[in-house]
């Protein structure tokens, strides 16, 4: 009996260390608290609505993903474009024709819900997006893919029509998206086949975290997946929270009370890398800062003026005054972090002689008179703005500033319509290959076209680049596909900003995503 | 009496109704006319023209626009505001849901702001020209100029990052706590009601940084027309008569607090109706998440419906207020029955 006692004594006194210990760790050890722009419009990742690809990304995990390497200098892991792993896949195999991938299913990955993933999940997901032909209809179609089959329970194959180098990087998506489809199932119905209501305002995924509850305008919380197959992330619980006003971000990141921030500008970036109690990791990125002239719309069908544009436009004013220096000057629609970027064929270093001189060339001699539109999308709109017309005006180029609605914005440069005729934009290619970025901006299929060019030369190039297994010639056909975008002059190429994320000191695990979203599971405040 | 009042308000009813129709009728057609097409952005990007004019006709988009709001009109008349865009939820249930976070703000805001502005102002009245008058007619200028926006950040500023005095911008309560269940939309009322202490003192603690600020900027142009309200009362023959009796001031004092009643409750009454606009900034400095803040968001978004649903609110809340003022002012104010 007494031994007894005394046991129940020590483990008494072992709960209460225990319990004290579990209490001297900070409250928030395990809730990462995001200040977000706005919550989540939805989560279906192939009907974006306003901040849903930042947190799908965290929710709907892909077959593969992109390899992580250090860099000396820093000692932080970076992505590295060249390297495709499997992640929810085990394995793939590859068909000589580069036609036929067959991917083997990683065992006991299983979603929240207790279901494992397998090839009918994969199956479901990719018709789904077929048929709701958005996002993820647009990367199929980039990627050349035609079929998906479930071959057993574990194995699926893949059918291109094509072989395509887009392919597997671009099964590091979150589109189409890899859903429970177990779980999904039991909302479907027969107006609504694919249970789209349920998914716009439900998770269903086999990663990381999934949706606990939305109250939107104030805040959505994710919980962490307590099946997810790489084992429990540091955060067990995200809150997502709604800070629409970026002053209001910036100092709650300043006064710690958050742990990640979005959106911030780079004066802010600027302020907080001097502030000993935030760390801020920048990244050379992919977002490209640009002004696009719709080529099919007067008077940007003159090609004289457009060149005249780009001339006359001073790129280093525009580094300082709107980008506080840290960007990195545009030279081509590829970013210079996907490898097959081509700088050497750009031409338009400021001239405002031969801006004059062009303008004259192109009907112009006592100058000419456009609007530039911009929104509020993206937070250096307003500036460059300003900064073009200052900079046009040096040249006789005047410029009618006009602001339009971030929705106005958005529509009007969505494919079928594109009615803008000159607008500032910023789009980032969220698969890293030069072919992908090419297709993406400038073909006249491309999503992210947003200024309408359309050159059939252009066009015939990327296909061809498309389906090129030869990896000297297809890097011939894209640097020659960006030298006639590039002597086209569409975009007023400006700067890269950059990827600037700030966070607490003793905060890791932070990897840029061609997405520009964190990753909640890579992260640790240890 | 009651029976007089309940005609005169019905009749000032009437008369509202086709003013909240002209707002809706105005706000429908330049939402149409400029705010983007939303077939554009609900259509994917592989979607063909005839994928887009089936969306569009399933928005009811093909019609004409004249169609188009009288379909409007005849589902709002049956409570159906339509979905929105970016929430894919009923217009009707967000405006529920936020119609009451924002009115906590307003009303404490606006009451404490009368509390403050209305003593103030009759005093100015009575001391003219004195020094008190003149340090109350220079705060309700600052008042008046500094834009609310700056006021919400330099609030933040010192009062959170400065001074920590109040807890993070971040909406209306803290994050680590879980909200009450929903009586009245007010968590820091909702919290008493349940013996929640610890969520009512985090919600209270939350409320005080937007709520001054709210009283700030309400209680400039309260101070401000109360101080011209009871001047003139101050100066009118009756006060001047009831000073040559003999009256004492303190009876002077009541009479001139209950001839100024009428005017200044109406002129609340609109500072309750205009700071909706204004709360909008407020609510998006303070992460609050009110009925402001998602108009806003769904203006620059290009949530038609949403758009709708929150000019048509701000309409209708202007008609109760209005409605409300009336039925004071008239129980208040017995000339004013006569006229009738």
């Amino acid at each position: 009996m007494s031994q007894f006692f005394a046991l129940r004594k020590v483990c008494s006194v072992g709960a209460l260390c225990l319990s004290l210990a579990m209490s001297a760790l900070p409250a928030s050890a395990a809730t990462l608290v995001v200040a977000a722009t706005k919550t989540p419009g939805g989560f279906d990742g192939d009907a974006l609505k306003p901040n849903t690809q930042n947190v799908v990304v965290q929710v709907y995990e892909g077959l593969t993903k992109y390899g992580y390497k250090k860099d000396n200098k820093t000692g932080r892991m970076l992505l590295d474009p060249g390297t495709i792993l499997p992640h929810l896949a085990a394995k793939w195999t590859a068909s000589p024709d580069g036609k036929t991938y067959t991917f083997e299913l990683r065992k006991g990955v299983k979603s929240p819900f207790g279901n494992e993933l397998t090839s009918a999940d994969v199956v479901w997901g990719w018709e789904k997006s077929q048929a709701q032909k958005r996002t993820g209809a647009f990367i199929a179609k980039a990627a050349g893919v035609t079929k998906v089959e479930a071959v057993d329970r574990y194995n699926v194959s893949f059918t291109l029509d094509a072989a395509s180098s887009i392919f597997l990087p671009a099964l590091t998506l979150y589109t189409p998206s890899l859903y429970d489809s177990t779980e999904v199932k039991k909302y479907v119905t027969a107006e609504d086949p694919w249970a789209l209501k349920w998914i716009d305002q439900n998770t269903a995924g086999f990663g990381a975290y999934h949706l606990q509850t939305l109250k939107s305008g104030e805040e959505a919380v994710f919980i962490a997946n307590p099946n997810y197959f790489a084992g429990k992330p540091y955060y067990d619980r995200v809150v997502y929270k709604e800070v629409p006003n970026a002053g209001t971000r910036f100092t709650l990141m300043r006064t710690g009370q958050v742990q990640w921030v979005e959106e911030l500008n780079l004066k802010q970036i600027a302020e907080l890398k001097k502030d000993k109690r935030v760390k801020v990791e920048s990244d050379e990125g992919s977002g490209h800062a640009s002004v696009r002239m719709n080529p099919t719309l007067k008077p940007f069908d003159n090609p004289l003026l457009r060149q005249a544009i780009s001339y006359a436009t001073d790129y280093k004013a525009i580094n300082g005054a709107v980008f506080e220096g840290i960007g990195s000057q545009a030279r081509s629609i590829v970013p210079p972090i996907i490898p097959g970027a081509d700088v050497k064929t750009w031409q338009f270093n400021t001239n405002l002689v031969k801006a004059r001189q062009l303008l004259k060339e192109a009907g112009y001699a006592d100058g000419v008179d456009i609007t530039l539109e911009y929104a509020a999308i993206f937070w250096f709109e307003e500036q460059l703005a300003i900064q073009m017309k200052d900079q046009l005006a040096k040249a006789g180029i005047r410029v009618n500033l006009q602001k339009i609605t971030d929705a106005n914005m958005r529509s009007r440069t969505a494919p079928n319509k594109r009615d803008l005729p000159f607008f500032t934009f910023m789009d980032n290619p969220i698969v890293l290959d030069p072919v992908y970025a090419l297709y993406l901006n400038a073909h006249s299929e491309g999503a992210s076209n947003r200024n309408n060019y359309a050159n059939p030369e252009f066009d015939k190039l990327v296909d061809a680049a498309r389906i090129e297994q030869d990896p000297k010639k297809r890097l011939d056909l894209v640097n020659k596909a960006q030298t006639l975008h590039i002597n086209d002059a569409t975009w007023i190429m400006t700067m890269y900003p950059g990827s600037h994320e700030a966070m607490p000191p003793c905060m890791t695990g932070y990897v840029w995503q061609p997405d520009y979203h964190e990753r909640w599971r890579e992260l640790s405040c240890k | 009496m009651w029976g007089q009042l309940v005609r005169f308000l019905l009749r000032r009813l009437a008369v509202s109704l086709p003013l909240v129709v002209g707002v809706v009728f105005v706000t429908f057609m330049l939402v149409r006319i400029g705010g983007g097409d939303p077939v554009a952005l609900l259509a994917g990007p592989t979607a063909s023209a005839q994928e887009h004019a089936a969306i569009r006709k399933d928005l009811g988009l093909d019609k004409t626009l004249v169609t188009q709001f009288g379909i409007y009109m005849t589902k709002a008349a049956r409570g159906d505001l339509g979905q929105s865009w970016l929430s894919s939820k009923q217009v009707i249930d967000e405006i529920g849901k936020r119609a009451l976070v924002t009115l906590e703000l307003l009303l404490w805001g606006v009451a404490i702001g009368a509390l403050i502005g209305i003593p103030l102002g009759a005093r100015a009245a009575a001391r003219r020209g004195s020094f008190f008058d003149q340090v109350v007619r220079a705060v309700s200028l600052a008042g008046f100029s500094i834009p609310t926006y700056w006021l919400g950040l330099i609030a933040i500023l010192l009062f959170f990052y400065a001074l920590g005095w109040s807890p993070a911008p971040m909406g209306r309560l803290d994050a680590t706590l879980i909200t009450p269940p929903r009586i009245t939309g007010s968590y820091f009322l909702d919290a008493l009601l349940i013996g929640q202490w610890e969520v009512a003192r985090s919600a209270l603690s939350q409320l005080l940084l937007p709520v001054m600020t709210v009283a700030v900027v309400a209680c400039a142009p309260i101070m401000k027309h109360t101080r011209a309200i009871a001047a003139e009362i101050v100066d009118s023959e009756f006060i001047r008569f009831a000073r040559s009796t003999g009256l004492g001031e303190r009876r002077i004092r009541g009479m001139v607090l209950r001839n100024s009643l009428v005017p200044v409750l109406t002129f609340v009454g609109t500072e309750i109706v205009g700071l909706l606009g204004t709360s909008s900034l407020i609510e998006l400095i303070f992460s609050w998440g009110g009925i402001g803040q998602w108009g806003l968001q769904s203006i620059l978004n290009g949530d038609f419906a949403a758009i709708q649903g929150y000019v048509l609110f701000a309409a209708l809340l202007s008609v109760v207020v209005f409605i409300i003022i009336d039925a004071a002012n008239y129980l208040l104010e017995p000339r004013g029955r006569e006229r009738l």
